[in-house]
């Protein structure tokens, strides 16, 4: 990274100096990646190596399927063990980079005979990826200001919690390795806009298609870009370095992604894709213009371009609009339109607003997984648009897309996470960078001018004056801490000679150990909230007493296990869908509905199922085929996430297809109130779900300062107590209640009304006890004769 | 929900009932009912019946269709101004109906105004409006036969479900659009453009880049404190409880207060500004004692408000162990 300088002398200096800094580079990377590797360790450390939650659990079943039965036919994969009787067609609905990318870490591994098991991949994938993200993000951040502010930012994004909260160990999800390939290809972005290099344009499309194998969150890079290239050219700054970068990054990236199965003819097909291809059709419009600009006088350019702006703007969009009414363009999908218009998703598809990480984001949750990074990242935000640049176009519309975004959906805190990583990093640096300035006896010699010749002309890049600085990186681990010098250093001509009395060392070193304890209580807190809130499998769960000792609640794998000896191979269980992932994965018994929601209907049958009472439940299993119900209790532990509090949305589901037969209000009381107790509904006291939670629940006394059959969750005594169950049997209990397993009887099972014998068809031979009530012990066939003295042995 | 509670209203429709309704026609066959009926609704969506045309249309057997009437008192006097929405409403789900392609003449939309028709309102023992009835073509009125306006309050989209509740016929609620937001987006394009058309010569101020920066900086704060919670969510400004103590912070961490949100964009706000003073001190070619007094301010700025930021996420955070300054 050493330009040129004009000066011979400087060389061996900028040499020396280039080694150092780029072993600081090295090491604080380095340390970054060792530090949000192991603070995503809590979960294996504390419980053991395993894949957490629900969707996980499909992508290691997936991953599994994989492995063992090759790439081909993982693509031809149909489960016919989900959505039953349906069944998914796997291979063309999941976004395969996730298990690619631990299927060829497995490959290489056993190749070189390192045997690890596909399982304990799976789990580290997501904390390994991290510290690749931490070093796109230094690439990407040093593109757009400093390496300085890189390592900043590096730092940052290794243990920030709103992106541990998606990369746990254990949290196998597509999320884990997609924030890294967004990262990587902004940089790559960054890089090819700066340098207008064919090179660099395609490196970003090849990793635009990693992240479109990864996940379905490149739409926000198909959308961002674009939006980039069209602010550039509402600036005025169209150049034809942005024209070779985007019309190949385009191109390319647009026939990549149509290779992933999942996403097929997608990107030329629907609205959310349209964008992009819009402002390729501008680029071409706005560099024919260019070219006649050069052969016409101004006058006629003039009338030309409003002339034409309006013809070819009026043109495309007609296009668009036609298009979309044709039937050839899919307009937005619901997903992408409720981050639009807010009250969408509420009203028209409960299934997504169902789901929590779906709601808007309180600035608690902010604060939370963003703790300082929130209130300084606007530093500098300001500090990129006052010296705004091509590339810092980029950063400026990504920090305000990605802050509405998170603002209306929790999940998309994700996004919002590295851009605020970047721009804190550029506010601390630049302010640390300036704090930290030995005075000015070195100034004199660093007074050379960057070269202005260099082929990207960056025009405001002259504010980082970072001559020499110290800036404190790896903070947040509290390790690294050393003098650094920035790799390539813009210089500002003349420096004032009164600098060095600037604000003075009080001040200076008051500014630094406020900024140092900032920076320290944001480690502390990222900590705090790893441990706390996002490091727990969620399929294990663990106690705490007043004595600070831990229980371990395993009571999921437990009935998952139960299952998988219990059952037939091709039982089939009904449950709530968040469970269905689970069940697929550690009971491998088929399911109706899982995690994967595509089947509107068929998830609202099955809350429809939930929310009947007996008999009509009994109907739809039987239509279903159902052998085993699996209910997730909560009442005896006080576990919150169980089914009687999703109940709710299984009612609004199951109400918005089938209408007549269930409603809403019926679930609640006069006064509008969910109760469980006895002033609850009595629709409520007598439906499916309800009696499977509560079967033989009142006769159990937890403790004996509450009455029997009081819900620890809901803090209430249940309403409805004695009842039986017709046309279920209970299967198994976990140890605590957790989950309950439910049989389903076959036709013949249940009591029937009893047929007088006169009119049964099929005669029962004629038969009558010959027991007198003395005898009605009753007797056991070829019950061995004990005989006083002898011994008993088995032939008789 | 307020209801006109109209218990003068008796009253008055003692005083008010005349003979006119008393004069009955022989009924129409219901053929010719049902044509009549259809003409109505042809011309306008929602029909307006009186004492007689209730009778003949509504309380005439046998039915083959029908009848969801909204009961309301419209006139100016009776000053109920949730008759005036309620009506808005039920207009919107009755021409949804009547544009739709499941129109048929299986359901009318009726309004039956109490000034109109006093005498109904007795007939059924109402004294309150607006009160929505579906008279079903069978049977007897029942309980549910009354939309529950307490409860559910009578949105469009909640008046359609009801109707489909009880006759089987889905209205997909389509509200005219709201030309007004759109409008107003126009008028504010066209000032824009207006405004830069006529300085066009002297366009600089767009290259500004504090009035950008600014911008951009309000709405990150505008997002970062939840103001896009409260547009979703709605919750009340502050909160007073029984004691007549005002909350200004929600005690949980899964909610909070509009005046909340208020406070932390300002505490955001300042430490940024601390951060931009401090920078702005340290880089500044200004005096140096100015630029001490810059870096002062910043500073204090920076530690008294991220404290108390941190003092607010402590208070709404069970067992938060850490704390910078202040408690």
């Amino acid at each position: 990274m050493v330009q040129a300088g004009s000066k011979k002398s400087a060389i061996s200096k900028i040499n020396s100096k280039t080694g150092i800094s780029s072993l600081i580079i090295f090491v604080v990377l380095l340390l970054a990646w060792i530090a949000g590797f192991s603070s995503r360790l809590f979960a294996v450390i504390r419980f053991e190596s395993i894949i957490h939650e629900f969707d996980p659990w499909f992508n290691y079943r997936a991953t599994a399927y994989m492995v063992k039965n090759g790439f081909y036919n993982f693509l031809n994969w149909f489960d016919e063990r989900a959505w039953y009787p349906l069944g998914r067609i796997v291979g063309g609905t999941v976004y395969p980079g996730l298990m690619l990318t631990s299927g060829s870490i497995h490959y290489i591994l056993h190749l070189l005979h390192i045997n690890v098991h596909i399982r304990d991949i799976c789990v580290f994938l997501a904390p390994v990826f991290s510290g690749l993200t931490a070093i796109s993000t230094y690439f990407l951040t040093k593109e757009l200001w400093s390496a300085g502010a890189g390592l900043f930012a590096a730092c940052f994004i290794a243990i920030v919690p709103g992106y541990i909260s998606r990369s746990v160990a254990g949290s196998y999800d597509n999320e884990g390795i997609a924030i890294f390939a967004l990262q990587f290809t902004y940089f790559l972005w960054i890089k090819s806009v700066k340098t207008g290099s064919v090179f660099w344009a395609v490196a970003a499309s090849l990793s635009y298609f990693y992240m479109v194998s990864a996940w379905g969150g490149y739409v926000f890079i198909i959308n961002l870009i674009p939006l980039h290239v069209f602010v550039l050219l509402l600036m005025g700054r169209f150049s034809n370095r942005l024209f070779t970068s985007y019309t190949t990054f385009y191109i390319l990236g647009l026939i990549l992604s149509m290779q992933i199965p999942f996403v097929g003819f997608q990107p030329i097909r629907t609205s959310e894709h349209m964008a992009a291809s819009g402002v390729f059709a501008l680029m071409f419009a706005v560099g024919f213009l260019k070219y006649l600009q050069t052969m016409m006088s101004k006058s006629e350019f003039k009338s030309l371009v409003i002339f034409g702006g309006f013809v070819s703007a009026g043109i495309v969009f007609s296009t668009v609009v036609i298009l979309t009414y044709a039937g050839y363009v899919a307009p937005w999908s619901g997903r992408f339109y409720s981050l639009w218009d807010t009250g969408y998703a509420k009203i028209h598809i409960p299934i997504i607003a169902s789901v929590s990480e779906h709601q808007p984001t309180t600035w608690f949750s902010f604060f939370f997984d963003l703790h300082v990074l929130i209130a300084t990242f606007p530093a500098g935000l300001w500090y990129t648009i006052k010296n705004i640049n091509d590339e810092r176009v980029f950063v400026v519309l990504y920090a305000l897309s990605a802050v509405y975004f998170a603002g209306v959906m929790v999940r998309l805190m994700l996004t919002l996470t590295p851009v605020v990583c970047i721009l804190s990093g550029i506010a601390f640096s630049g302010l640390l960078e300036l704090v930290l300035r030995e005075d000015d006896n070195v100034r004199s010699e660093d007074s050379e001018e960057e070269e202005q010749s260099t082929p990207n002309k960056r025009l405001y890049d002259k504010l980082p004056k970072e001559a020499k600085t110290k800036s404190k990186s790896g903070k947040s681990v509290g390790k690294a801490s050393a003098p650094q010098v920035a790799g390539r250093v813009p210089k500002i001509k003349h420096e004032p000679s009164k600098e060095s009395d600037g604000i003075g060392p009080n001040i200076r070193s008051a500014v630094t150990v406020v900024i140092l304890l900032l920076l320290m209580l944001f480690a502390v807190h990222c900590t705090w909230v790893t441990s706390n809130a996002y490091s727990s499998p969620s399929i294990v769960l663990a106690s705490y007493g007043s004595d600070g000792s831990r229980q371990i609640l395993d009571d999921f794998r437990e009935a998952y296990f139960w299952l998988s000896q219990n059952t037939a191979d091709d039982a089939r269980v009904m449950s709530w869908w968040d469970y269905g992932y689970q069940i697929a994965g550690m009971a491998n018994r088929t399911t109706l509905v899982d995690n994967n929601t595509w089947n509107n209907s068929h998830i609202a049958l099955v809350g429809k199922a939930m929310s009947s009472n007996e008999s009509a439940a009994y109907e739809i299993m039987t239509a279903l085929d159902v052998d085993y119900v699996l209910v997730i209790f909560g009442g005896v532990i006080g576990y919150s996430g169980d089914d009687i509090n999703k109940f709710l949305w299984m009612v609004r589901i199951a109400e918005g297809e089938h209408p007549k037969d269930i409603r809403e209000s019926d679930y609640f009381t006069e006064q509008g109130e969910f109760r469980i107790d006895e002033e609850g509904s009595p629709t409520l006291l007598n439906c499916l779900m309800y009696k499977l939670c509560y079967y033989r629940f009142g006769e159990l006394k937890l403790d004996y300062r509450t009455p029997a059959g009081f819900d620890r969750t809901r803090n209430a005594v249940i309403g409805n107590k004695d009842f039986q169950l017709t046309y279920l049997e209970e299967a198994y209990t976990t140890e605590h209640w957790l989950v309950r397993v439910y049989r389903v009887k076959k036709p013949d099972e249940f009591n029937r009304p009893r047929i007088p014998v006169a009119n049964r068809i099929i005669k029962s031979p004629s038969f009558v006890s010959k027991k007198s009530t003395k005898r009605k012990k009753g007797t056991i066939k070829n019950k061995p004769v004990v005989v006083k003295g002898k011994r008993l042995s088995t032939k008789q | 929900m307020k209801t006109l509670i109209a218990t003068l209203l008796i009253v008055w429709a003692l005083i008010l009932n005349d003979a006119d309704g008393q004069q009955r026609r022989q009924g129409y066959t219901m053929a010719e009912r049902v044509q009549q009926l259809t003409d109505m609704a042809n011309k306008r969506a929602v029909l307006r019946f009186n004492a007689n045309k209730f009778r003949d249309f509504v309380k005439a057997s046998p039915r083959n269709y029908s009848i969801v009437i909204m009961f309301t008192a419209m006139a100016p006097q009776r000053q109920c101004q949730v008759c005036r929405h309620a009506s808005d409403e039920f207009t919107i789900v009755a021409n949804s109906y009547r544009y739709s392609q499941s129109y048929s003449n299986k359901l009318f939309f009726a309004v039956v105004d109490f000034d109109e028709g006093s005498d109904v309102f007795q007939m059924l023992r109402l004294n309150t409006a607006p009160v929505f009835i579906h008279f079903a073509p069978k049977g007897k009125l029942k309980n549910a036969d009354t939309m529950d306006i307490q409860r559910i309050g009578f949105a469009a989209e909640t008046i359609a479900k009801w109707i489909a509740e009880r006759t089987d016929i889905q209205i997909r609620v389509f509200r005219p659009p709201n030309y007004s937001g759109t409008f107003a987006l126009v008028i504010l394009f066209s000032i824009v453009a207006g405004f830069l058309y006529l300085r066009r010569n002297n366009l600089e101020f767009l290259y500004n880049k504090t009035m950008w920066g600014v911008g951009s900086l309000f709405f990150c704060f505008a997002m970062t404190s939840g103001q896009m919670w409260n547009h979703i969510r709605g919750p009340p400004f502050i909160h007073k409880n029984q004691n007549g103590q005002i909350a200004y912070i929600h005690g949980s961490s899964q909610g909070q207060f509009v005046f909340e949100t208020y406070i932390i964009m300002i505490l955001n706000a300042a430490i940024v500004l601390g951060m931009i003073l401090m920078t702005e001190a340290a880089r500044g070619k200004a005096d140096p004692k100015k630029r001490k007094i810059m870096a002062g301010v910043g500073l204090v700025l920076v530690c008294v408000f991220f404290s108390l930021l941190l003092s607010v996420f402590r208070t709404k955070t069970q067992g938060y162990p850490y704390s910078f300054l202040l408690k």
